[in-house]
């Protein structure tokens, strides 16, 4: 039994997966907020290129990899496929799991499989310039490596709160050419806007956002670029499924469950959509996608105050946007319960082609330190997520006497995330309960800081 | 007191929670940090039911419908 499974060079898939072509139910079109109409090709040109619009819109189930992006994808794929022996070892599980590691990648996760073609396709547009906007790096590093491979300039505007506090993937970003700046910034005007109220803003996601796309449509030859959601950052992402694919088959295996972390969809997609085409089509397999319990977007929904009657007279009572029978009124009249997940990763829930687990933090740190001190690779916090269900059906498959065949995705190494890990091997994770004096300065702070009207 | 925030992939502590959305709590306050706090407790001290249900209780914004809002406000400004 060997550890690893390799795929020659010349046996890479030369074209994505599109499921699109493939599901039982189409993708409802996205809807513009302004009028309700299905959004149309050209109002996304101010921020994409239409050879990537053309493929976010596309229904070609094959979609053939350009030359130029095999070419950097070669750096480093296809990643190897590996064999989790010391962990079901640990387990004393029968199950057989098997990982692919996309942490081999240069900016150490399975970003830059859409980062690449992303930036070979605006280039090809005639593009000189990107923007975009990250959170802790992870999306900004891949990006910026990839387009110092394709000669374009970048700008990514980082949550500042990142930003001052984590400086790793800035640096990387830098060392490859590229050029990160906190977010609120004074470069832009939704920026400055920011600043103005409060000098010292710490800086969120949707501000970030709103900076790279205002730079992106006011600046001569420059686009925009989203590492998850989409459906074309989706279809780049396939490559995963299709190398482990052709990977298993070369032992002889087929897997019984596939597993990936969901947050924005994106990695899970990658190693799942080229076996639900297979279930779709007949194959008896199980796929799974794991999210967090504090955000669990699939399983349960968002948590939401309930004022319990539309007159607002009643206590305001916390709970999940779904299950228990509980839709508030506009997720329901929108349609839109999975809002934060990508809408094909919510097509193939809601057709039943998935499930979803959610895991806690401790449990997945739990999982992550178990693999790490077994396997040896220290995952990404949320590939952690993963592994947690990985670790829970090798262990199903023990308790029932079953010779399972588990696949994984581990999206990502952690090496950059040590700090999270310190923080649960020091016991600052645990569920305890926050001291009175903390909450009361929490508190003040809370009355010294601007609120909405 | 830090936790890892799951949407910025960092350890976070709740004051940055509790004012992330322009001013408002994150949508993941209590689901993040029930075990730890007592959410409800602190939001009903420090916020308006409107403002409350402005951030919980209103219909989220899809990733694509927040970038086309940018992308409007933006062509505003030019």
């Amino acid at each position: 039994m060997e550890k690893k499974v390799f795929l020659s060079e010349k046996d890479m898939p030369r074209a994505w997966y599109n499921i699109q072509a493939d599901l039982p139910h189409p993708l409802p079109p996205p809807l513009n907020p302004a009028t309700g109409e299905p959004i149309t090709p050209d109002m996304l040109e101010a921020i994409f290129p239409m050879n990537l619009i053309e493929q976010e819109m596309s229904l070609s189930r094959s979609i053939p990899i350009p030359d130029e992006v095999l070419e950097q994808l070669l750096l480093w794929r296809p990643t190897p496929m590996y064999r989790a022996t010391a962990l079901e070892k640990r387990l004393g599980t029968p199950a057989r799991i098997y990982y692919k590691n996309e942490g081999v990648s240069p900016a150490g996760s399975h970003k830059p499989n859409t980062s690449v073609a992303q930036a070979y396709y605006n280039k090809e547009a005639g593009i000189k310039r990107l923007t975009t906007e990250t959170g802790a790096g992870q999306w900004g590093s891949a990006l910026a490596f990839a387009c110092n491979r394709f000669g374009l300039e970048i700008k990514v505007y980082m949550v500042r709160v990142s930003f001052d506090q984590k400086p790793y993937r800035r640096m990387m970003m830098e060392t490859w050419g590229g050029t990160c700046v906190p977010s609120p910034s004074p470069d832009t005007s939704a920026g400055r806007g920011f600043l103005e109220a409060d000098p010292d803003h710490s800086g969120s996601l949707g501000i970030a956002i709103s900076e790279a796309i205002e730079d992106a449509v006011t600046s001569e030859n420059t686009k925009y670029s989203l590492g998850s959601v989409l459906n074309h950052v989706l279809l780049h992402q396939s490559v995963i499924g299709l190398e482990a694919r052709k990977q298993l088959e070369s032992i002889g295996e087929y897997p019984d469950i596939i597993i990936g972390c969901a947050g924005g969809g994106s990695n899970f997609a990658g190693i799942a959509f080229p076996f639900i085409r297979d279930k779709i089509h007949g194959k008896d397999i199980r796929v799974i996608a794991s999210e967090p319990t504090s955000c669990p977007t699939l399983t349960r929904g968002h948590y939401v105050y309930d004022f319990g009657d539309t007159a607002k007279t009643t206590p305001l009572l916390p709970m999940y946007s779904i299950g228990h029978g509980f839709i508030p009124a506009p997720i329901h009249a929108g349609g839109l319960r999975y809002h934060g997940m990508a809408p094909l990763v919510s097509r193939v829930f809601t057709d039943g082609l998935i499930e979803a687990k959610a895991y806690n933090q401790l449990e997945t740190f739990a999982a992550g330190i178990a693999f790490a001190r077994t396997e040896g690779f220290i995952p990404a916090p949320e590939t952690n997520h993963a592994i947690a269900c990985a670790i829970e059906e090798a262990k199903r498959a023990k308790e029932e006497g079953k010779e399972r065949v588990i696949l994984m995705n581990f999206s990502g190494h952690g090496i950059i995330d040590l700090p999270s890990y310190d923080a649960y091997l020091s016991g600052k994770l645990q569920d305890h309960v926050m001291p009175d004096e903390e909450i009361e300065k929490l508190l003040k702070e809370l009355d010294e800081y601007p609120k909405p009207k | 007191m830090e936790i890892y925030c799951p949407q910025l992939g960092m350890m976070i502590g709740i004051s940055y929670c509790l004012k992330v959305q322009e001013g408002l709590p994150c949508r993941n306050t209590f689901g993040c940090w029930k075990e730890r706090v007592d959410v409800a407790a602190v939001l009903k001290a420090k916020f308006t039911d409107e403002q409350l249900y402005r951030a919980f209780n209103t219909l989220p914004k899809s990733r694509l419908q927040k970038i086309l809002e940018s992308v409007r406000s933006a062509r505003r400004e030019e």
